[in-house]
């Protein structure tokens, strides 16, 4: 191929350090990680408000670059929280409060290592990728209730609490959701997977429907996306267990939901949608698995503006009382398809 | 509990989940793409009140014959009479932060020295700046009047029944 680059490799030999270490410093620093990351999460929650906008017959972020329909506003405001003063509330409990939300993002950093962003860009491969990434992403719901604990906040507390509530819920869905994936490709490693859908030609999202749309509906609970939004329940806990938050730890507690989100979708790509599909080289690669994952994040975002909020019981019989039992079925679809993939 | 229910309410059908999702999310996406948005752009654009319209108090010092009438009535004492250097009588002053724009000034002026503006927006940093003594609000008057002149880009709302609201412009007239 013309368009393929190689470059690991090139760094590798420029610095003459193995090329094990550079991939996993670049994966979670730069593609996915990091890098990619921000551009994408400011372009999105500007998405996210235009498209509300749009949909409410408004018009959304202007001011700031009239030109780009105000594409800039998120940028202010990033630079406006990077500057703001981090207040402390007293009553806090100082170490708990000011570590979980870097904790929590750290480890979500441990999930752009394995998730793969196109043919050969990984951090690192492993047998038990999958695994890696439902580990990585399950850490930070320890850390939100730390979070809400530290907090010494009444909406916190109630924000902390529903937390647990929702990552039970919703992390049983997403499991059995992602064990019907395991079992019908017979893997847990994330680039095999992808390789065993290129082979094939057939993509999870047409062999197993259902396992896709209990990700996808498990992964809008678990970053509390608007028809699941109750751990931030502005309407009634202003913004739930990250309410004291201010500045810089502020902008983190809110890139942690929108990072979960990003891997989600990342993940959905690789095991839904066929990752880098239709292409080999890595360019190209690297373009279709952005396509799909913005695409995927927009729809996300979208039903922000169609949906009203659930009550917290409606969610939980939702997830306990019909789509637990879709899981089970999906397991059986699982089974009935999975000699497809040999 | 179901049964029972469904018993007692018998006319009321149960929706189809998924087409009712289906419907809400291709309406979404409908206005999304086909709707233009019914904002005004305030600051750019302002409405055109309607006659009688009644907004921040305007005050002619030339006019006024110091009869403190206006003090009197007015109900929540937004003016109040002050002593003007080099002039015998008492004067009134404005407080806007005060001021409810009932207008029952602007009625009892014998001499029409008082009047009200079509500007309810003006903005103040502090609020000692919204306290205007009788020259301050000479000069906060012929300022709001060269203002209201200037002011371009007035429209009226219109309500269409299929766009929602229309603004139209009544400047070239
Ligand atoms: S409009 Fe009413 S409240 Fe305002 S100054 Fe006149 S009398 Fe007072
Ligand atoms: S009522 Fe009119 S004339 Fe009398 S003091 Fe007030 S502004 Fe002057």
């Amino acid at each position: 191929m013309v368009l393929d680059i190689d470059l690991v490799g090139t760094i590798s030999t420029y610095l003459g350090l193995p090329p094990e270490l550079v991939r996993a410093v670049l994966a979670p620093l730069i593609y996915p990680g990091l890098g990619v990351f921000t551009v994408i999460v400011l372009f999105l929650i500007w998405a996210e408000r235009k498209i509300a906008a749009k949909v409410q017959l408004r018009v959304g972020p202007y001011y700031v670059s009239k030109r780009l329909h105000g594409a800039l506003q998120m940028l202010a405001d990033g630079i406006r929280v990077a500057f703001q003063e981090v207040i402390i509330p007293l009553e806090a409990e100082k170490p708990a409060y000011i570590l979980a939300p870097i904790l929590s993002f750290a480890a979500l950093t441990v999930a752009f290592a394995v998730v793969p962003g196109g043919p050969g860009i990984y951090g690192f491969s492993s047998s038990m990728s999958l695994l890696i990434v439902y580990a990585a992403i399950s850490v930070s719901p320890i850390l939100i209730i730390l979070m809400g604990w530290s907090s010494s906040n009444k909406f916190s507390y109630i924000g902390a609490g529903r937390e647990t509530l929702v990552t039970i819920a919703g992390e049983v869905t997403l499991l059995a959701s992602l064990l019907s994936v395991a079992m019908m490709y017979k893997s847990l490693d994330i680039l095999e997977i992808v390789e065993i859908q290129r082979q094939t030609d057939i993509i999870g999202l047409v062999a197993n429907p259902l396992a896709a749309l209990l990700f996808f509906i498990a992964a809008l609970l678990l970053t509390d996306r608007i028809p699941f939004d109750l751990v931030l329940g502005e309407q009634e806990i202003v913004q739930g267990p990250f309410t004291e938050y201010t500045g810089v730890l502020y902008a983190l507690t809110l890139a942690l939901d929108y990072g979960k989100l990003y891997v989600l979708m990342l993940l959905f790509t690789s095991l839904f949608l066929g990752g880098w599909a239709p292409f080999d080289s890595v360019i190209l690669g690297v373009v279709a698995v952005l396509a799909k994952t913005i695409l995927l994040l927009l729809l996300a975002v979208f039903l922000r503006s169609v949906y009203a909020r659930m009550r917290i019981d409606q969610v939980a019989s939702v997830f306990w009382g019909r789509l637990f039992p879709l899981a089970l079925l999906s397991f059986i679809i699982s089974a009935l398809v999975a000699p497809l993939y040999g | 509990m179901e049964n029972r229910s469904e018993k007692e309410i018998p006319s009321r059908k149960r929706p189809n989940l998924v087409k009712a999702h289906l419907d809400a999310i291709t309406i979404g996406l409908k206005t999304l793409l086909t709707r233009k948005p019914m904002t005004m752009m305030y600051p750019e654009v302002s409405e055109e009140w309607p006659e009688g319209y009644r907004g921040v108090i305007i005050y002619f010092y030339d006019k006024c014959i110091g009869c403190s009438l206006c003090s009197q009535i007015c109900p929540p004492r937004a003016i109040k009479m002050y002593k003007v250097p080099g002039d015998k009588r008492l004067r009134p002053g404005y407080d806007i932060g005060r001021c409810i724009f009932c207008g029952l000034c602007v009625e009892i002026c014998p001499v029409d020295a008082l009047a009200e503006s079509k500007v309810s927006d003006k903005v103040f940093d502090k609020l000692e700046q919204m306290v205007f003594d009788p020259i301050d609000w000479t000069f906060f008057t012929k300022d709001l009047q060269k203002e209201q002149e200037t002011r371009r880009n007035k429209v009226r709302v219109i309500i269409d029944e299929e766009v929602g609201l229309r603004y139209e412009s009544t400047v070239t007239k």
